[in-house]
């Protein structure tokens, strides 16, 4: 019967690899050898990952590996293929797919063969898989000592109240505790059947269906009926031209926006709340000024955000104002925004949707919070995606679907329905679904390749073609019949309002858009002429008119920036002021007969009229307005924090990675058979841990001085390791290697020598029965003195198999060093 | 991408591009579920409400239908949360329905019976309601079949009035197309048919049950009361806007029916008759003395079996609720449009009913029933010493003071001097105002304070043609028949009032005997709040189609020959 880690060994290189490319943190960083790497294999936190991985089928497996092997009389042995297919019940067409779910399994070393043959191995779950599916794998209960005989449940069963079948029913298929009735006729038929022995007690409250009942119940099996994926061709489809469109609308709809916000928080900024982000109040304002609701305001907020188009500009009462990097993005065409806005989306772990959510002191978090940041955002926008791409084209699930499609994908792992919503609407919003299926352009983002490119190649073959003209009507409105010209609608923007958008563009023309129009520059005739041009059926004289009318009365005011001004009630005084060349630097300007206004500050006028041999006395400004024409803020930005995707993603592909990592492991393995055995650790730390509790004969110890010579003890122990050349074959003290030792000991229920820096630093060996290994401790049983004992992980400092003879591994005090290098280390 | 003539927009609007071949067809289709919103020269704009769908529904159209129409006409993809909302919204009429029971009487009757719950959890239904039956099926209280079905429709569940109507008393009532009852001058009976669209929409509205229907100005509205009457053949209750209104309602009668005079009575301020045929006036039923409605009880003075209102979008609140006491008798409403001023189009589809016909204006216009229009919008700058007046002026003394201009009289002036010989109305709000205009010009003046018979005598010297102008305040917007007016000059109206504007067009529109064009005039002051109202009112009629010219006023000599 192969351990585990001797599996690993005889992995061929090809099935390392896989096993590498599908469990990727197993090779971050790199380990050193392959007992490190199975190790680090069966360690909670990647076992954890690499459940979370497999679909529903391999779960379903391995769940029924671990359940059948809880109730064998040999737990140390196996469980054999065919049993599994048997016990999730799958019939003669299933079991293929329960085969492959296994072989899956194997392959990601979650589940290793310990005999039997290629067509039915007998299989066992690696160390640490059982103790992570929890108590209760398959709702079955762990087996008890007091458990019925299988062989007698029948007859029990058979003699069970019927009253009493119910409660049984309800437990069959797990969770296998139930609480206790108070009273009534449940009460008693549950008394009945715990009399019968059908029920065990498990505390005051609960009971249990003992394993042997709930398997008699359910015919041998371990689970109701095989998983299976939940079925392509039940989801509603959506026209591709429909797709399309709505994907193209979607897109220009969210990059208007994005640009409107630029605009807008060019001109007023909005502050930046004290812990950050965004007041709720402006994003209301932001939300009415942009026409869409706060949640889409949110999104398109936070857009800007992660793409850095806006940011906080870290004066002293800080505004959000949009970066330069938003006049970078200003200047790309449709296509190249929207891509851009795409990937910013896909890639952040900002996650739009919890903007207005409370965080647990119950405040609110605020748009461009620092509280947004969910790292499961990106890849669940990913594995959503994923499962749209798949579901094949014009596919349009809702999110109760996609959710259920992702529970068939990761079961470990299934996301909340409204984060999966949340996704599906941001997705809507942002164009990369068009009618709720995935857009052609969208699919760009599932790869591993920079998806701008293909993004807007998507959009642009999605966008309908550009309309250049403009029915013109005598109720003062316009309509463009399709999507508008960049020309065209530059022209609308500037000199009308738009009333609605869709297939085509409606505008309104009012007396306040055409101002706006001539404040930007036009004149009446420009304006008119530019109008004309696009107007198939010319333009109609009531709009003619208020064009005319608008630009007879533009600039009837007239407005000017000045400094500081001079008047008197006798213009003989202000006579040749503004002529005097001496004056020329100070701007003076003529405003009336009686008024002067200058460039210059007040300070200066006064001193130069002062000069000039007049009496001039300041004024308080009463009330005195400056007009400024507006100005657009913009601040250096920081570029956006993925730059990677500037940089292309990863350097060398993955699978060349790995195969690299294969080859150093082989070496390293091959260097450890070939090595001798000069064991020094235990010395090492002798010698550390004497020094470190060296102060002692000083006075009392301090609690931090104890602690320092644990922690010094056993880095040296550990320290000494890899340093001290060639150690035995079969011990180790790398800390990952040593857990995954104790683990596949604890799951063997071989012994093992455990050295451990004792409480006062010293180094104790003893040989232990490795129980379980979890969360930073290890529990063993003494057998030299019988006794369970509970390890800090971290008070590891080596384990060594206990070979056959059982005699302690050599221990070369020759080989020890000074303890002094070790400081030098 | 088809090429359809249609664009659907994402805010449920419709654009439908008239010059396109399949425009009428398109047109057509679209015209049971979409209101028309406005009708410019190139492209029509019509909306999809949830009243529109449910007028449909109530018409028989289903949701399929709709949208099939959408999708065979539309030049783009049609967006699909449109679709789907225009299917959900229309799946939501009818799934409630008052019913008559054998035993328990009038039932609100469901075919989903978590529909009933939900509307019965509602604080809005608490009251209107009595004891529940089974799943589907509650006891409504007869007197609040109006209350609830509005209650339903706020709710978003209008319920499908199946109960029926109570016969009323049987009146004999025909329509007499022989002519015999209107003898011309030369005492020879003068015959005469119903329009087309008049008898389709009595039909439409006949197999509805109740409903409204919406006919242009001067398209003959009255005779579609009188064809309604017709088939009813029961004594009838009709309420309009005001006394001048009830008496030409009364004319109308004796000359196109079989009734008598003896059989049609006047309820109004100065008269109470009720006889089988009553016109009441919306004012006497309205009029609160010490808290309660005195003349209400003509309501349940006779076993009335029709109920007429007579320009529904002017319906004053009281008489809605008034209204929601009698949806036992068939009720017949008549406008010109359906847009309220004060937006209560949803109250007047649950009480009144759904829409049962439409004709848009320009096509009955097309059809040679109502005579063409010119519109033209003089701007009048105004002299110096009126603009400081003006800027100067508290804001609620600004309208008056502009839409009073003195120089408006000037153009006032040149404008009749134009159009000397031809039957003129002089239109505005102010009576000083009017008062002076109709010395400076020479013309009698009709105001609320002149009393019906002296109206009475002008309108009939007007019709004769023994006086060519007449100047009215705001009494002439309703129901007055001018037949021959044909220039109208609007010097002042009630700020931005729409309809009030299509009822004062709407006096032009009946047909000339010589088919002549008739000129709408705005006299408007350049640069006030004038303009803008006047801007506000029009943007209804270029809706209509009916485009403005802009002029000024010193211009205007020219621009007045230009269409001739």
């Amino acid at each position: 019967m192969a351990t585990f880690s001797e599996h690993l060994r005889g992995r061929s290189d090809e099935e390392l690899v896989r096993l590498l490319l599908r469990r990727p943190d197993l090779a971050h960083p790199s380990p050193a050898t392959l007992a490190s790497l199975a190790a680090r294999a069966t360690s909670r936190p990647s076992l954890d990952r690499a459940l979370a991985g497999v679909d529903a089928a391999v779960l379903q497996a391995v769940e029924a590996v671990v359940a059948l092997l809880a109730g064998s009389t040999d737990p140390a042995g196996g469980v054999r293929a065919r049993d599994v297919v048997a016990a999730v019940g799958a019939s003669r067409a299933d079991a293929p797919a329960v085969r492959a779910a296994l072989a899956t399994a194997t392959d990601l070393a979650l589940l290793h063969p310990v005999g039997g043959r290629a067509s039915d191995p007998v299989l066992r779950p690696a160390p640490g898989v059982a103790e992570l599916l929890g108590p209760a794998t398959a709702g079955l209960a762990a087996p008890a000592p007091h458990d019925p005989d299988p062989a007698a449940v029948p007859g029990l069963l058979a003699a069970a109240p019927a009253a009493g079948r119910a409660v049984l029913d309800a437990l069959t298929w797990g969770p296998p505790v139930g609480v206790r009735p108070a009273a009534g006729a449940a009460a008693e038929a549950v008394t009945e059947l715990l009399r019968a022995g059908l029920l065990a007690r498990a505390d005051e409250r609960h009971v249990v269906l003992p394993r042997t009942v709930a398997l008699a119940l359910r015919d041998g099996r371990t689970h109701r009926a095989p998983a299976s994926p939940p079925a392509p061709e039940d989801l509603p489809r959506r026209d591709a031209a429909l797709v399309e469109a709505e994907h193209a609308a979607a897109a220009e709809r969210v990059v208007r926006l994005v640009a409107g916000l630029i605009r807008l928080w060019g001109r007023t900024p909005p502050p930046v709340l004290r812990a950050g982000g965004l007041g709720v109040r402006d994003l209301r304002r932001t939300a009415v000024a942009l026409e869409v609701t706060e949640a889409e305001a949110a999104f398109v907020v936070e857009l800007a955000g992660v793409g850095a188009l806006v940011r906080d500009d870290g004066e002293e009462s800080p505004h959000h104002v949009p970066t330069t990097v938003a006049d970078e993005w200003l200047a790309l065409d449709l296509p190249g925004r929207w891509a851009r806005l795409a990937t910013w989306w896909a890639a952040t772990p900002r996650t739009p949707s919890l903007v207005g959510t409370r965080d647990e002191r119950g405040s609110v978090r605020p748009a461009l919070g620092p509280d947004l940041g969910r790292p499961w955002s990106p890849r669940l926008r990913q594995a959503v995606l994923g499962l749209l791409a798949e579901a094949g084209p014009g596919a349009a699930p809702d999110a109760p679907a996609v959710r259920e499609g992702l529970a068939w994908r990761t079961p470990r792992s299934v996301p909340p329905l409204d984060a999966v919503a949340a996704v599906l609407r941001e997705a809507g919003w942002l164009g990369v679904l068009g009618a709720g299926a995935l857009a052609t352009a969208g699919r760009a983002l599932l790869g591993d390749a920079d998806p701008r490119p293909a993004l807007a190649e998507g959009l642009a073959a999605a966008l309908p073609p550009a309309v250049d003209d403009l029915l013109l009507q005598a109720d003062l409105t316009g309509i463009v019949p399709g999507r508008p010209s960049q020309d065209l609608e530059a022209l609308v923007d500037r000199a009308a309002r738009v009333e609605s958008r869709g297939g085509a563009v409606t505008v309104r023309f009012t007396p306040e858009s055409v101002r706006d129009a001539l404040d930007a520059g036009s004149t009446a005739d420009d304006l008119l002429a530019e109008l004309a041009s696009h107007a198939r059926g010319g333009v109609p004289q009531p709009l003619e008119y208020l064009v005319r009318d608008a630009a007879r009365r533009h600039g009837r005011l007239r407005a000017g920036a000045a400094s500081s001004y001079v008047r008197t009630e006798d213009p003989a005084l202000l006579a040749g002021l503004a002529e005097d060349p001496r004056h020329a630097d100070l701007g003076l300007v003529r405003l009336a007969p009686t008024v002067l206004a200058a460039q210059a500050p007040l300070h200066e006028l006064l001193a130069a009229l002062r000069a000039h041999g007049l009496a001039p006395v300041a004024e308080t400004p009463d009330g005195q307005v400056l007009h400024a024409a507006p100005t657009l803020r913009r601040v250096a930005a920081a570029r956006p924090r993925f730059a990677a995707d500037d940089a292309g993603r990863g350097a060398v592909p993955p699978a060349e990675r790995a195969a690299a990592l294969v080859g150093v492991l082989r070496r390293a393995e091959e260097a450890r058979a070939a090595g001798g055995s000069t064991g020094g650790a235990g010395a090492v730390v002798r010698a550390a841990a004497a020094e470190a509790a060296a102060p002692r004969a000083d006075g009392a110890p301090t609690l931090r001085d104890r602690a320092s010579g644990v922690a010094a003890a056993t880095a040296a122990a550990r320290a000494a390791g890899p340093r001290t050349g060639p150690r035995p074959s079969r011990g180790t003290a790398d800390p990952a290697e040593a857990l995954g030792m104790l683990r596949e000991a604890a799951a063997g229920h071989t012994e093992v020598w455990l050295d451990v820096v004792g409480s006062r630093g010293a180094l104790e060996r003893r040989r232990v029965l490795p129980v379980r290994v979890d969360g930073g401790r290890v529990r063993v049983v003494d057998t030299a003195r019988d006794a369970e004992i509970v390890v800090a992980a971290h008070r590891v400092a080596a384990v060594t198999p206990v070979d056959a003879a059982g005699t302690q591994p050599p221990d070369d005090d020759a080989a020890a060093a000074d303890p002094r290098e070790t400081d030098t280390a | 991408m088809t090429d359809g003539p249609l664009i659907v927009q994402s805010d449920k609007t419709l654009l439908l591009e008239v010059d396109h071949d399949q425009a009428e067809a398109c047109r057509r289709a679209i015209a049971p579920f979409a209101e028309l919103e406005r009708a410019p020269e190139h492209v029509h704009t019509y909306r999809l409400t949830p009243l529109g769908l449910w007028n449909a529904r109530a018409a028989g159209h289903d949701a399929e239908q709709v949208v099939d129409t959408l999708l065979e006409y539309s030049r783009y993809p049609v967006p699909h949360a449109l679709l789907v909302d225009v299917a959900e919204t229309m799946s939501r009429y009818g799934r409630l329905q008052l019913v008559a029971h054998p035993v328990h009487g009038l039932v609100l009757h469901a075919l989903d019976a978590a529909v009933l719950a939900e509307v019965l959890r509602s604080k809005r239904t608490a009251g209107l309601v009595g004891e529940r039956i089974d799943d589907t099926d509650v006891v409504v209280h007869a007197s609040e079949r109006g209350t609830l079905k509005q209650a339903l429709l706020k709710l978003g569940w209008p319920a499908e009035d199946l109960a029926g109507y109570v016969d009323g008393e049987a009146h004999p009532i025909d329509l007499d197309t022989s002519g015999e009852s209107d003898l011309g001058t030369d005492g020879a009976p003068r015959p005469w048919q119903l329009r087309p669209y008049q008898a389709e929409a009595a039909d439409g509205f006949w197999h509805g049950g109740s409903g409204v229907v919406v006919l242009p100005c001067g398209a003959g509205k009255t005779l579609v009361g009188a064809a309604a009457m017709a088939r009813s053949k029961t004594t009838t209750l009709i309420l309009v806007t005001n006394t001048v209104s009830a008496r030409q309602w009364r004319d109308e009668l004796i000359r196109r029916t079989s009734l008598t005079p003896d059989e049609i009575g006047e309820y109004s301020g100065s008269r109470k008759e009720i006889r089988p045929v009553t016109i009441a006036t919306y004012q006497v039923l309205t009029l609160k003395r010490k808290g309660v409605y005195p003349h209400l009880e003509l309501l349940d003075a006779r076993d009335w079996g029709l109920i007429v209102y007579d320009e529904v979008h002017l319906l004053p609140a009281p008489i809605f609720r008034m209204t929601a006491d009698l949806q036992a008798r068939r009720r017949l409403g008549l406008t010109a449009t359906l847009v309220r001023e004060d937006g209560r189009e949803d109250e007047v589809f649950s009480l009144i009913g759904p829409k049962r016909y439409d004709a848009p204006w320009k096509d009955i216009e097309a059809q040679g029933y109502i005579a063409p229009a010119d519109c033209v919008e003089v701007r009048l700058t105004l002299p110096e010493r009126d603009r400081m007046l003006y800027a100067t002026a508290e804001p609620e003394d600004k309208y008056r003071l502009a839409a009073s201009a003195p120089g408006k009289t000037e153009v006032v002036k040149r404008l009749v001097a134009q159009h000397r010989g031809e039957p003129l109305l002089v239109i505005g709000q102010y009576i000083d105002q009017l008062e002076e205009l109709a010395a400076d010009i020479d013309a009698p003046v009709i105001t609320g304070s002149t009393s019906v018979t002296e109206r009475q005598r002008l309108f009939d010297a007007f019709r004769a043609g023994e006086i060519s102008t007449l100047v009215v305040s705001k009494v002439a917007n309703f129901s007055i028949d001018l037949p021959e007016a044909s220039v109208a000059i609007q010097v002042s109206g009630s700020f931005g009032s729409r309809q009030e504007e299509a009822q004062r067009l709407g006096r032009l529109l009946r047909p000339k005997g010589d088919g002549r064009t008739a000129h709408f005039y705005a006299v408007v002051a350049r640069d006030t709040v004038d303009q803008d109202f006047a801007a506000h009112r029009q943007r209804f009629l270029a809706e209509q189609g009916y485009a403005y010219r802009i002029v000024d006023a010193e211009d205007l000599e020219q621009a007045t020959e230009e269409p001739a």
